[in-house]
């Protein structure tokens, strides 16, 4: 068996797309399944690399979608891929079509606010005929920061989920329903999530030597 | 009065096309002023995910395309229409590029909205937003998706978005019903 991780990231292999893909990845290697990554963004930088990353889709058996949520939906490459798979395979099933996963996290405490992205994934598989294998939806993605190690609990939580996971796809089946419950499950309690997110914005603006105060409004009238 | 349309209709999509124009028609009559961008006519990079909006040059993307031009346009107006084929129950790649590009319109500090965590916005409010999505054979899964992306970016924006999908072929006196009963429900008159 096959598959193909797309990591629809801009930051291609820093982000957490990536992360959560590559421990995917591992639990799907445990059970003999083949992994290939692609990065959207990049790919999509030139005709010939959207060419090949359909090429790709053509010939694996499970494709994972693994994005960050960008403006309640899927990052905007992503959605160019989408169409354009679309546009080559029209609406009708070819035999042997790939089944399709999604990972995706968002920056909000809240994990329900991916599902009209998930629902999206959804109707783009139905619409090209790829069988839908589900989707692990997690909030306080800004915690994803290299290494799980440095998560509450080490991440275990995520960590089950992912092998889980890995479990269920590499045997044909789809992402099992306490596995999503687990990836969902918030990793600290919403108020320090937030407190913290809006010290860490203040601290990466000093590392950066902002030169303009949080609020700042350039286009500002008058 | 100011409106900008954003058209995020793909070249050769008649029905997209026509609701853009019904809707840049439509608005014409109401408003003192109409912008409409072509979104497929600039060049519109991919949001890069950096933040540097927010934490580098706070209000200002890092990247300089065409993108800073609409972004002004943007706050400068009282009313934006979002004008896109529906793709899979949500917006073509062309707006969703521009959309991706707005977040510097956001402070990067949290509040609640609807009982969520959302961001501030960083000019105290956003321009009242409608969207007029496109259908060339009704899909009910599509439009309600669609309803339900256009209400999550409403809580974004800290407003309720105005919302209509027209279906079907090419036909301007039905576009343009759809898009006078969209300005009369924001209450943009004449």
């Amino acid at each position: 068996m096959n598959t193909l991780i797309l990591v629809g990231s801009p930051k291609g292999r820093t982000s957490a797309s990536w992360m959560l893909g590559s421990k995917l990845a591992e639990g799907l290697q445990d059970h003999g399944v083949t992994v290939q990554f692609a990065m959207v963004h990049q790919e999509l930088c030139s005709g010939e690399g959207a060419g090949n990353l359909m090429d790709l889709i053509d010939s694996t058996d499970l494709v994972v979608l693994a994005f960050p949520l960008y403006v309640d939906s899927l990052p905007a490459p992503l959605t160019r891929l989408l169409e354009l798979v679309a546009e080559r395979r029209g609406r009708t099933a070819s035999e042997g079509s790939p089944r399709l996963a999604v990972i995706v996290q968002c920056g909000f405490p809240e994990a329900n606010q991916c599902d009209t992205a998930i629902g999206i994934c959804r109707q783009f598989a139905g619409f090209v005929g790829m069988p839908w294998a589900g989707a692990l939806a997690m909030g306080m993605g800004g915690m994803l920061e290299g290494d799980f190690k440095r998560l509450p609990g080490g991440g275990k939580k995520i960590l089950d989920a992912l092998r889980k996971t890995a479990e269920a796809l590499a045997r044909g089946g789809d992402i099992p329903d306490d596995a999503k419950a687990l990836f969902a499950r918030p990793l600290s309690p919403r108020w320090l999530y937030t407190a913290f997110g809006n010290l860490g914005w203040r601290k990466k603006m000093r590392k950066n030597k902002a030169q303009r105060p949080i609020g700042y409004r350039p286009y500002a009238q008058g | 009065m100011k409106a900008l349309v954003l058209d995020g209709c793909r070249e050769g999509d008649y029905l997209a096309m026509e609701a853009a124009l019904e809707m840049t028609t439509a608005l014409a009559g109401r408003v003192d002023d109409v912008e409409v961008v072509i979104l497929r006519e600039l060049v519109i990079s991919a949001c890069t995910g950096c933040f540097g909006c927010w934490t580098r040059t706070p209000g200002e993307c890092v990247l300089k395309d065409d993108a800073g031009k609409v972004l002004r346009s943007y706050v400068g107006s009282d009313v934006v229409a979002f004008v896109t084929p529906v793709t899979f129950g949500g917006y073509s790649s062309q707006l969703k590029m521009m959309l991706d590009r707005l977040i510097p319109l956001l402070d990067p500090r949290f509040t609640i909205v609807g009982g969520e965590v959302h961001h501030r916005l960083r000019y105290g409010r956003f321009p009242k937003t409608i969207v007029l999505g496109t259908l060339p054979s009704p899909d009910a899964g599509a439009e309600r998706l669609f309803a339900g992306l256009v209400a999550r970016n409403g809580r974004n924006m800290h407003q309720t978005i105005e919302a209509e999908v027209l279906v079907g072929v090419p036909d301007p006196p039905s576009a343009r019903q759809c898009v006078e009963r969209l300005l009369d429900r924001i209450g943009v008159t004449a």
